[in-house]
């Protein structure tokens, strides 16, 4: 009995404990907390902060336009117009910074700029930057959106076959960038319409001194096998280190918690920024992000959007919806698939039990999906409402977008026609069965899937599609391998420019068209002469077309484009949104808290 | 030692019958009471006979005077362990007729809709829908089946690896000895979770992959279990004497060594019945468990991870996504874990002569 | 005794290998692209995948694979850890030491609570306070241990902002790694103290709460249970019957004959739990986004992170052969029958 005693005292131990502790909620509302440091708090953080390494959102968020910066800038919410920013103006036609043939391009440095080890920044750094960028190249890394812009399209690495240095690789990058005085001048290999707004994001400009003090690459075409392609992030001299030209400088970046600190450059070229200290940390825990942001602990946190209820309402954060990004998510058919080995196929004949290797090949297939999947439904469902209908590869935002798109009515009975009508109605009257993948952990593809087979199996319950989530190492390799009869994936913009959509979407060798086994030699050749059209009005002309095949050949069914939600403290001041920004928290340096 | 050969008096006692009469007399009260009810059981006619024969089982080992079932008794925590996990093959048996199945797989979970909040409990799912409208009610009754087929399987597993390699171990030591133990040195000297992540990580996603997983994370634990226990059993007389004798080795190992040295092996299996079950949970806490939408209740916990927190100034608006699953998986774990301490405390002959 | 160590001292080498032989086995099952899924995450690095693979030579069959490894290991070099973005070696460096502080604390209070509901069990046993320990202590087992961490995270940082997660609040951070502090142990509640910062030991402790409080709720009953039936074996024992015999208080019966004896066991138990906690972490730190190793492990496996489980895995294999050495050189100290033998 002795026990039951203490237990008692115990509990009521507890109690009173409780008691006390809950009348001590009251206390610590209002008030801003850290008042000088901004503190964001998303998932997936950092991997490198080298700029020629990082190809991911997280880590160039973390050093763009706030430790490194750009030759030219995007102009507030736009994307199509820029500000200069270490130039000193925006080429042009007009004012002689663009030749008549579209091919040079002349940047004048701004002068009287240092870097954050003091050293001051000359036109000799912007070109060594950009060659850097250009010819470290990491396997997989972000060197070809340089390369194929200035040494021609179909430059895309700077190794060969056998994962060897190309010889003249130095010689004609060194070529095409000069620098004449206070000027660095660029001459492409052929017109390229994106040109501009691939500078204003990739022409970060890091300090030769700096690299070259801290054992990087020199500049020197000897040197320059030693560090090409090497593959892990440690051993590009950047990697933790940071000497740029921009309103914050790195303090820190803690890999065992994976937090970034950095702290104001009080010798900025501008008015310094506002900000005393910005504290990017990574959190993988969705739970004690938004607990964090109630709490005032974080000024800006990441959510998903399933998650967006749990942090609607709080006192003090307010949330920026339907902000657009350039995204496009999408179905996409096999049309030449791989049987060897398939276990997605079925019995691989079109005798009900499985699907033929060419099945998505008959465009009457492709056309009867898109008139099943629902794209409104799944933008109000599995979005909340928050996306825009895709109407094909070019999103809202980007030059060539049409909002009045055409595209395949939502209709049982034309989808019937049209299944009626492939393979001579053989798969009408016996049915088909395969599966359907995406990327486990992703949910709104995962809803896109489920809801294209609920359909599909609504109108012919001989129509069988089995839906599979899969981790990403199981994924790829069957991508890769051709067996994924219908998958789902999406793609963000490299740069603001419909051909970085176009490209990828519908050209033969395009990151998702070239496996697709999809060829359309129009297509091809417009894409071609859209990227080397330089006015902005053929060029919409010329993506209207290319749209159009989009449309007629189906190869691709487009889902939605993404939109962003922003969760921040109410007490931010002076957060604006760019479509083209890496991250919610968008530009620092024009930001404070209240 | 020979615990459960305890004299059995086979005839079925008059106690049994009234509970039995009562069973049956409640079943069909409820079928002939309610059309709907009767049409789901005429449908099912199968699962209904499996059902009864579990009830009559369940019955039967409970009234029929045996050794354990007078221990298991005796300690009220021992009877709601029992109670609990036979309800639990209850429902697993019932299945189809508690919740029928409507899409081809009756492991998926149907959902109406894909609206990403979840619902409170209505007509039509008694027990509300997770996001993704997921009904949970249907997610409880078929994972149950799901929990069975995992701790089963994964038991059954690594329990007969264990069995296997530990009695060879024990009974011959030696360099076989040595080798099988250097192996489960290196299998546990790797935390279990970490190497059950690998191993789903390597295979692929899915419930078959998380059982492999588990399976190959639990057997070392067994064969040294058994390992030890046989190590002291050989050197008794009676194995002498059978091996004086001339009886073979297997003959040794399973009519002498294995039945002397099975006890505590049974009490670890029981507690890993339920353990399995977190296990597969924390594995789908850390994406890789089922597959979405499979009715499985590692998953249906999991997916209420970001409700737990509730919704600012409503903590609790979303409490079935996470009561009811909980429920069920904390049941299950005390179930078992009630019954390996009866196990335990039946069983375990050093303990016996004490009340 | 010498000769016992000496064996099992042996044994170091032959498990953390076999541990690395076990995860490059394991690898057999995958092929080079689904290695690559690592380096891969994004479509429009597709097209150079087949380079991303040369570059970490992932096409190379896995025997060759583990012979670079090992080749690699003898220069001290782990490999490249993409998950942590750090050396192997330098993750093991920086994340352990949270890890077996958060250890070191949750291991009194599991220990303390362990003991006195265990006792408790015993000596009333099929009582009340017996069927009350075993239940409250199999209750809390019975959730999985997220759960747990989410229902004391929403309390202690939501409700009452006492425990935040991490590992310091941003001033104590901020100070840590400026150069007024200085690294003694890399254990940060000890370093906190020989920096004589108190304030920067208690944000630590805070930081901890979470996590420790989660965990002693879910790995308490493992000690319960084994404390109960240790208990209950010592007490049937003649000197135990004796003291009673005696004439001595029960109290006195309980602490002295009979607890001081079931300790033997428990101890052992104990630092095989010890052991144990390294390795049931993962969940709690995942939650309570503390920079521990079980939180790097788990996320190197998930994503295939193949040096950073080999070295995880290894350096595991021998804290936990050294620990369970230990254990048993406690034990042989403390139960006078084994030093005999």
């Amino acid at each position: 009995m002795n026990f039951k005693r203490k237990l008692l005292a115990l509990v009521a131990l507890t109690m009173a404990l409780s008691m006390v502790m809950l009348s001590g909620i009251a206390s610590g509302q209002g008030a801003v907390k850290n008042q000088d440091t901004m503190v964001v708090q998303s998932f997936g953080g950092p991997g490198t902060l080298d700029p020629s390494f990082s190809y991911d959102t997280a880590s160039s968020g973390a050093f763009l336009w706030t430790i490194y910066e750009t030759l030219i800038f995007f102009s507030g919410s736009r994307t199509d117009l820029y500000v200069p920013m270490l130039a000193t103006e925006v080429p042009s036609i007009a004012n002689g910074g663009i030749s008549r043939d579209g091919r040079t391009y002349t940047f004048k440095i701004r002068q009287g700029v240092k870097f954050h080890d003091g050293s001051p920044m000359t036109a000799a750094d912007v070109k060594y930057s950009l060659m850097r960028f250009m010819l470290l190249d990491p396997p997989g890394g972000p060197a070809w959106i340089l390369l194929s812009a200035v040494l021609g399209l179909d430059v895309e690495t700077t190794r060969d076959d056998n994962d060897k240095l190309i010889p003249d690789i130095w010689d004609r990058t060194n070529r095409a960038i000069q620098v004449k005085g206070n000027n660095v001048v660029i001459t492409l290999k052929d017109p390229f319409g994106p040109f501009l707004n691939i500078m204003a994001t990739w022409s970060i400009v890091v300090s030769k001194r700096f690299v070259v003090a801290n054992g990087g690459w020199d500049g020197a075409k000897a040197t320059l096998a030693k560090y090409n392609g090497l593959p892990n992030e440690d051993q590009y001299t950047l990697f933790d280190k940071a000497s740029g030209t921009g309103p914050f400088k790195l303090d820190s970046w803690d890999r065992k918690t994976n937090t970034v600190v950095l702290v104001r450059n009080d010798s900025y070229w501008r008015a310094p920024a506002k900000l005393r200290r910005v504290v990017l940390q990574t959190v993988e825990e969705f739970g004690p992000r938004r607990l964090a942001l109630q709490n005032g602990d974080a000024d800006y946190i990441a959510v998903d959007r399933a998650d967006q209820l749990a942090v609607t309402g709080i006192p003090g954060v307010s949330l920026v919806d339907d902000l657009p990004i350039l995204s496009t998510d999408a179905f996409f058919f096999q049309l030449a698939l791989n049987a060897q080995g398939n276990r997605n196929i079925g019995s691989g004949r079109l005798d009900g039990n499985g699907i033929p290797p060419n099945f998505f090949s008959d465009i009457h297939v492709r056309r009867g999906f898109a008139h099943l999947f629902d794209r409104d439904r799944f933008v109000r469902e599995a979005l909340r409402g928050k996306g825009t209908v895709a109407h094909g590869p070019i999103p809202k935002g980007v030059l060539g977008y049409n909002p009045k798109g055409q595209w395949y009515e939502l209709s049982r009975d034309k989808a019937i026609a049209e299944f009626r009508e492939a393979w001579g109605g053989q798969v009408w009257e016996r049915g088909f069965k395969f599966t359907l993948l995406y990327n486990a952990g992703n949910i709104s593809r995962q809803t896109a899937a489920q809801m294209l087979k609920e359909a599909a199996e609504s109108i012919n319950p001989k129509f069988q599609i089995d839906v599979q989530g899969v981790p990403w190492a199981t994924y790829l390799p069957q991508y890769r391998g051709r067996q994924l009869p219908l998958y789902v994936l999406g793609w963000i913009a490299d740069f603001a420019d419909p051909h970085n959509f176009a490209q990828p979407f519908l050209s033969s060798n395009g990151a998702f068209t070239g496996r697709q086994g999809y060829k359309n030699a129009d297509a091809d050749r417009l894409i071609e002469a859209a990227a080397r059209e330089t006015d902005p009005k053929k060029r919409a002309a010329l993506y209207a077309q290319i749209e159009e095949i989009a449309f007629r050949d189906i190869p691709t069914l487009y889902t939605a484009h993404g939109v962003r939600l922003v969760v921040k403290r109410s007490w931010v001041r002076g957060w604006y949104h760019n479509p083209m920004f890496f991250v919610g928290f968008g530009y620092l340096y024009s930001q404070s808290k209240q | 030692m020979t615990v459960l050969r305890v004299p059995i008096n086979r005839s079925l006692p008059l106690r049994a019958v009234p509970v039995l009469l009562v069973v049956a007399l409640v079943v069909a009260a409820v079928i002939s009471v309610s059309p709907e009810v009767r049409a789901r059981v005429v449908s099912r006619p199968l699962d209904v006979v499996a059902f009864l024969v579990v009830v009559i089982a369940i019955v039967a080992f409970w009234s029929i005077p045996s050794d354990l079932a007078k221990r298991l008794k005796r300690n009220p925590l021992s009877i709601t362990g029992f109670t609990i996990i036979a309800l639990f093959v209850i429902v697993a048996t019932l299945a189809p007729v508690l919740a029928p199945p409507t899409s081809r797989d009756p492991y998926l979970i149907p959902h109406e809709g894909f609206a990403p909040d979840p619902q409170p409990p209505r007509a039509g799912h008694p027990l509300g829908t997770t996001g993704r409208q997921f009904d949970i009610f249907y997610g409880i009754v078929w994972g149950t089946r799901t929990s069975f087929r995992v701790a089963l399987f994964v038991v059954a597993i690594s329990t007969t690896v264990g069995l296997i390699l530990g009695s060879v171990a024990g009974y011959y030591g030696g360099r076989l000895d040595e080798i099988v133990m250097r192996v489960t040195d290196i299998f546990l000297a790797f935390p279990g979770l970490v190497l059950a992540v690998v191993v789903t990580a390597v295979l692929g996603k899915g419930l078959d992959k998380v059982m492999i997983a588990i399976a190959i994370v639990g057997w070392p634990t067994y064969a040294r279990l058994l390992r030890g226990e046989i190590l002291s059993v050989k050197q008794r007389d009676y194995v002498e004497a059978a091996r004086a004798m001339g009886g073979g080795d297997l003959r040794i190992i399973f009519r002498h060594v294995i039945p002397n040295s099975i006890y505590p092996f049974l009490v670890v299996a029981a507690f890993d019945m339920g353990v399995v079950v977190l296990v597969a949970a924390a594995l789908s806490f850390l994406g890789l468990g089922a597959e979405f939408g499979y009715a499985d209740w590692g998953q249906l916990i999991n997916m209420s991870r970001s409700w737990i927190l509730g919704v600012p100034g409503n903590p609790f608006i979303y409490w079935y996504t996470v009561v009811f699953p909980g429920t069920v998986i904390f049941l299950f774990v005390l179930g078992w874990n009630l019954l390996g301490d009866a196990f335990r405390d039946i069983l375990d002959p050093r303990l016996r002569g004490q009340t | 005794m010498t000769a016992f160590v000496g064996r099992r001292l042996i044994l170091l080498p032959v498990v953390a290998f076999g541990v690395t032989v076990l995860i490059f086995a394991l690898l057999q099952f995958l092929s080079p692209d689904q290695r690559a899924s690592l380096y891969v995450t994004d479509p429009r690095q597709f097209d150079r995948i087949d380079s991303i693979i040369r570059a970490h030579g992932l096409d190379k069959p896995v025997h060759i694979q583990y012979w670079n490894w090992l080749k690699e290991l003898a220069h001290g070099n782990f490999g490249w850890s993409k998950t942590a973005s750090m050396r192997v070696s330098e993750a093991i460096g920086a994340f352990f030491p949270n890890t077996l502080e958060l250890t070191i604390y949750m291991f009194i209070p599991i220990i303390l609570i362990g003991l006195w509901l265990g006792t408790k069990a015993a000596v009333h046993r099929d009582r009340f306070a017996d069927h009350f320990s075993r239940f409250f202590a199999i209750s809390l087992r019975g959730l999985p241990s997220f759960v747990w961490g989410l229902i004391v995270l929403m309390l202690f940082y939501g409700w009452l902002n006492w425990f935040p997660p991490g590992r310091l609040s941003l001033d104590a951070d901020l100070y840590v790694r400026s150069d007024q502090f200085r690294t003694y142990t890399r254990l940060l509640t000890v370093d906190a103290l020989l920096n004589g910062q108190v304030w920067i030991f208690l944000d630590a402790l805070r930081h901890m709460a979470g996590p420790i409080l989660t965990l002693v709720l879910v790995e308490m009953a493992l000690l319960v249970r084994i404390t109960r039936s240790s208990m209950l074996e010592v007490l049937r024992q003649d000197y135990v019957r004796t003291a009673r015999a005696k004439g001595l208080a029960e109290s006195v019966v309980i602490m002295k004959h009979a607890r001081r004896n079931a300790l033997i066991p428990v101890i052992t138990l104990s630092s095989l739990l010890f052991v144990g906690l390294l390795g049931g972490v993962v969940l709690a730190e995942t939650i309570f986004n503390y920079p521990g190793i079980g939180k790097w492990g788990a996320e190197a496996a998930v994503q295939l992170d193949v040096p950073a489980v080999t070295g995880f895995g290894m350096f595991i294999a021998l804290v936990t052969v050294l620990g369970n050495l230990a254990a048993d050189i406690l034990y042989a100290a403390v139960d006078p029958r084994i030093r005999v033998q």
